[in-house]
């Protein structure tokens, strides 16, 4: 029999006919007092998770890397579950498995027990325990528990194999702050356990991307190689987090790639450590200067033409190389494609959501072009935040005055959206989809989390090739809404 | 009786005792235990239960999460639960998802509510919560970790609300790390659910169902939560025959209507773990006797729906239906059933499904290697071992390397599972379907079974996996050697 004789191949959804029923009669404003986030105890919407996450995260781009969660199991699996959504990867991370003995009696042994099954059988080279929010008011004495982890490691496997295991602790109860916090953490328990001076110095450049993308590193790597400079990238998920398909696998199954932990202890040796979003890798490139004197260069996130002109130019300083012409060919194409857009880009509406580093280095890439952004909404509360953005605006001589959301959550976004007379764009993450659908405008995906598109996660936004492809993410975007007849024709 | 051992446990033999293979005595493993520490489980907590498989769903609520950021962040819009109230987004337009999915709502726990205790900022979020949606004709407060361990008193909370707002407002107190997995959220939410709705019914009872309303034929579908639409094929039958389903536990279902369960004739119970508490519940004490079904495959369903006929005496109704189903479907399921022949699939669900689906792979030819369930009980197994061959590996909540062991051992064509394991199975280069919230559902009922096994054909028929044995197709070692 074939395909074409069969009368239904299945029964998609315009045949269900699903029929919407309305809450409510009409539409009703929402009570205006309770619209903005500080005005409320009630979170609706929230534009982060938890801390765990970050350090979850971070854990994940080391080379045999494996998170232990000393919590329940949902803190873990709900992770696991989210960056098998957004990177459409496998996410192994161990759990302690707290019940109701632990919520007791503490989850020493949860945490002793846990690093010895996770041992013997996967024999991981490094292992981020993250704390969770349960373990943190339960008082763990966590220090005291890894060394008591170890040593029943050292019994069972020996000294020397036990040692080759190397367990850092990053403290991340939620309650104290988001993912990006987290990631923050992580950043800093690790060169702060690993990191140790050697004789002589190596000559390379630490860099630690931030919650970016695989595809990002991928291009950050390659602005690395043509500026020939070598470099230790801390939280490499590019391999991890985007593996290829390609049995037979090792068994376990292993991720490839990661950062070893051996380049970890080297970082102490570099000539600077390059944090490319202040507020998520800050705190390990701030720890290095102090305690080894690696010198910390933290800037925005490389988007667009300043954003990745500083980069660049940061890079070929502490490296004391020129920038090849590659590299400014790579810059002119850039510029060019700006050149080619504007007529579209300038003075349309924008509203730019997500972790605040993205906030700030996609709104200065916007501005670039000559948009206007309307509404801005970083999604953990920052010290930095607000200024940062006024001295973007500064830069781009921007002068409107936009709506600047520091860690609230997005119905205020959402409503303030929606009382907008225009808007013509929303860049932000998946979270950002039910808004711009519902606003009948375009969104421009960037930022974590994206679930709900295919390959976000594989290409890069960062750089002056990663411009070229936002740029044009957005140029169409505009295009395909506001033109959708044929005066394309001579773009 | 054959209690097997996998090579990765041999470390950890505590393990042994979870997994055993089908045979003429039929063995129970141990389940229902504790998680051990660092095994890399694949299980979820008990709020993961109650907030996401069972108060999810219900479309007219407000599910108020009282924890820090994340507990509730990860519950958001993410379980296909859909529904069909939708909230106004602006004047002239609906919201882009259905009400449940839409918002998420918590207390957003900070440092000094953990040392102060949450009460008050949960008691504010109820309050405002509720002047915010008008939409919503209830409020429910689930705990997590965090509220469990600080001991906030949420039912105290609940009252207070409910009693200030003529709100409805319920309490699901399941704090993940009270029970060993999700199936303790469940219990928790039937339970504290059942209580509740009766001391309602007791304080206001122009919620019950009017005398005059009621009719010899009102049913509940308990333990049915809309994956994917499943309701618009599994309803529809059960209405055909005559019945008149009042209320479902819990999918696409308004509060006021959970509120009128005890004013049934009959409860149909489908998922038998995360449900059939209630319905022993409401036989208990309301004498509303239930009967149990699957609503997956043709066998399944048509069984489903004679045994319901033969309560209220319409069988010959039954017949006519299930005749016009099978007349739909029959030629696409010959075609369907004609590629999978012969194939090997394995399951990994929660647990009931592994049971629900060994009949459906048999009816459309294949068979079921390996059954493996998260949160399984002793019924479950029972069940299992009930409707499975001979030779079937079963293992009791899995864990990463046991279900990779086993997809190298048992060498499925498929591997129908979460979203968590799919991607481990296809590095592996075993198909997948996500069996939770389905690829492309309804996979329930007669015409859900024809997307259902669509989804298993585009599994197995894929053109991507004859390319992932590399360049020279040997895999990477030929294409190393040059
Ligand atoms: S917010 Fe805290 S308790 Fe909730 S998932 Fe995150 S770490 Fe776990
Ligand atoms: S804190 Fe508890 S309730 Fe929240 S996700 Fe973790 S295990 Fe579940």
């Amino acid at each position: 029999m074939r395909l074409s004789e069969i009368p239904v191949e299945g029964i998609p959804y315009d045949q269900l006919k699903i029929e919407k029923y309305t809450c409510t009669p009409e539409y009703a404003e929402r009570p205006a007092d309770l619209i903005p986030s500080g005005a409320r105890a009630v979170v609706v919407n929230p534009n982060r998770t938890c801390m765990p996450l970050g350090a979850m995260w971070a854990t994940m781009g080391l080379h045999k890397g494996i998170p232990f969660v000393q919590g329940a199991q949902g803190c873990t699996t709900y992770v696991r579950y989210t960056f098998s959504r957004v990177f459409k990867e496998p996410a192994t991370i161990a759990t302690a498995s707290f019940h109701e003995d632990a919520a007791v009696f503490g989850g020493r042994r949860n945490l002793i027990e846990g690093i010895r099954n996770l041992v013997v059988r996967y024999r991981p080279e490094v292992i981020g325990i993250c704390t969770t929010c349960s373990s943190e008011i339960i008082g763990d004495d966590m220090v005291s528990n890894i060394k008591a982890a170890k040593a029943k490691l050292r019994e069972e496997i020996g000294r020397e194999a036990a040692d080759a295991v190397d367990i850092v602790l990053i403290n991340t109860p939620s309650f104290a702050g988001s993912h990006v916090e987290g990631y923050d953490r992580a950043s800093r328990a690790f060169v702060e356990t690993l990191a140790t001076r050697q004789t002589g110095p190596n000559h390379k450049v630490n860099i630690i991307p931030g919650l970016l993308y695989p595809g990002d590193i991928r291009e950050i790597k390659h602005l690395l190689r043509h500026m020939g400079v070598e470099g230790i990238t801390l939280f490499d998920i590019s391999d991890p987090f985007d593996a290829p398909l390609r049995p037979p696998q090792k068994f376990p199954y292993e991720p490839p790639g990661g950062t070893t932990a051996t380049e970890i202890r080297d970082m102490a040796n570099s000539l600077a450590t390059m944090a490319l979003q202040p507020h998520a890798g800050q705190a390990g490139a701030r720890y290095l200067e102090r305690k080894y004197g690696v010198r910390a260069l933290v800037g925005q996130t490389p988007v667009g033409v300043q954003g990745t002109d500083d980069f660049i130019r940061g890079l070929s300083e502490v490296a004391g190389l020129p920038v090849p012409e590659d590299l400014l060919d790579e810059r002119g194409r850039l510029v060019d494609s700006l050149a080619d857009t504007f007529h579209h880009t300038m003075m349309k509406k924008v509203a730019v959501m997500g972790d605040p580093d993205v906030v700030l280095s996609v709104t200065r890439f916007v501005l670039e072009m000559g948009m206007e952004p309307v509404a801005l909404a970083g999604s953990s509360v920052s010290k930095t935040f607000v200024h940062s953005l006024r001295e973007i605006f500064e830069e781009g001589e921007f002068t409107g005055d936009p709506l600047v959301i520091n860690g609230g959550d997005l119905f205020e976004f959402e409503e303030y959206l929606k009382k907008l007379s225009r808007l013509d764009l929303v860049i932000g993450n998946s979270k950002a989809v039910d808004i711009a659908k519902e606003l009948q405008i375009p969104l421009v995906r960037v930022g974590f989390p994206i679930y709900d598109r295919f390959g976000y996660q594989k290409r890069a936004i960062v750089g002056y090739r990663g411009g070229e492809i936002l740029l044009a993410d957005i140029v169409n975007s505009i295009l395909g809404y506001q033109y959708p007849d044929d005066r394309t024709h001579q773009l | 009786m054959s209690l097997v051992r996998m090579k990765c446990n041999e470390c950890i033999p505590e393990r042994d005792k979870h997994m055993y293979v089908t045979g003429e005595e039929p063995v129970i493993p141990s389940c229902n235990i504790a998680t051990l520490p660092g095994d890399m489980t694949e299980r979820g907590c008990a709020f993961a239960g109650a907030r996401g498989v069972i108060g999810g769903p219900i479309t007219d609520i407000i599910a108020m999460v009282h924890s820090p950021v994340g507990c509730a962040w990860y519950t958001w819009g993410t379980r296909r639960h859909l529904s069909d109230q939708y909230a106004w987004a602006t004047k002239d337009r609906l919201t882009n998802v259905a009400f449940n999915r839409r918002f998420c709502v918590t207390s957003d726990m900070q440092e000094k509510d953990v040392v102060f205790g949450g009460m008050k900022k949960l008691e504010r979020a109820c309050l405002e919560a509720i002047r915010l949606f008008p939409e919503a004709k209830g409020l429910i407060i689930f705990t997590t970790c965090t509220t469990g361990l600080i001991g906030d008193d949420v039912q105290a909370v609940a009252r207070k609300v409910e009693k200030e707002t003529g709100i409805l407002v319920f309490a699901a107190q399941s704090p993940g790390c009270s029970g060993v997995s999700q199936s303790k959220g469940h219990h928790d939410f039937n339970t504290q659910f059942y209580r509740q709705v009766t001391e309602l019914r007791e304080r206001r009872p122009e919620l019950k169902m009017r005398e005059e309303e009621k009719t010899p034929y009102d049913v509940c579908l308990v333990g049915e939560y809309n994956m994917d639409w499943d309701l618009k094929v599994t309803r529809p039958l059960f209405e055909q025959l005559g019945l008149r389903i009042v209320s479902v536990f819990s999918g696409n279902e308004r509060i006021e209507n959970l509120v009128k369960m005890p004013d049934v004739k009959l409860n149909i119970v489908h998922c038998q773990r995360s449900a059939e508490y209630i319905a022993e519940m409401e036989k208990e004490g309301n004498g509303v006797p239930f009967i149990r079904c699957s609503l997956y495959g043709i066998h399944q369903t048509s069984k489903a729906l004679r045994e319901a006929a033969r309560f209220f005496g319409l069988e010959e109704r039954a017949e006519q239906i299930i005749t016009g189903e099978m007349a739909r479907i029959e030629k696409s399921i010959a075609f369907y059933r004609e590629k999978l022949q012969g194939k090997k699939v394995a399951i990994y669900v929660g647990g009931p499904r592994v049971w629900h689906w060994i009949k459906l792979m048999e009816e459309l030819g294949m068979t079921v290697v390996a059954g493996l369930c998260t949160f399984a009980h002793a019924d479950d197994y029972e069940k299992i071992n009930a409707k499975a061959g001979k030779g079937m590996l079963v293992i009791d909540a899995p864990n990463e390397f046991e279900i990779e062991e086993m997809l190298l051992d048992t060498k499925p064509d498929l591997f129908l599972c979460g979203m968590k394991e799919k991607h481990l199975g296809r590095k592996l280069g075993v198909p997948t379907v996500n069996s939770h919230s389905y690829e492309k559902g309804p996979y329930a009922g007669f015409a859900g079974m024809v997307n259902f096994a669509r989804d298993l054909y585009q599994g197995i028929y894929a053109p991507v996996w004859k390319f992932q044995w590399g360049l020279n197709g040997g895999g990477e070692t030929t294409d190393a050697a040059e």
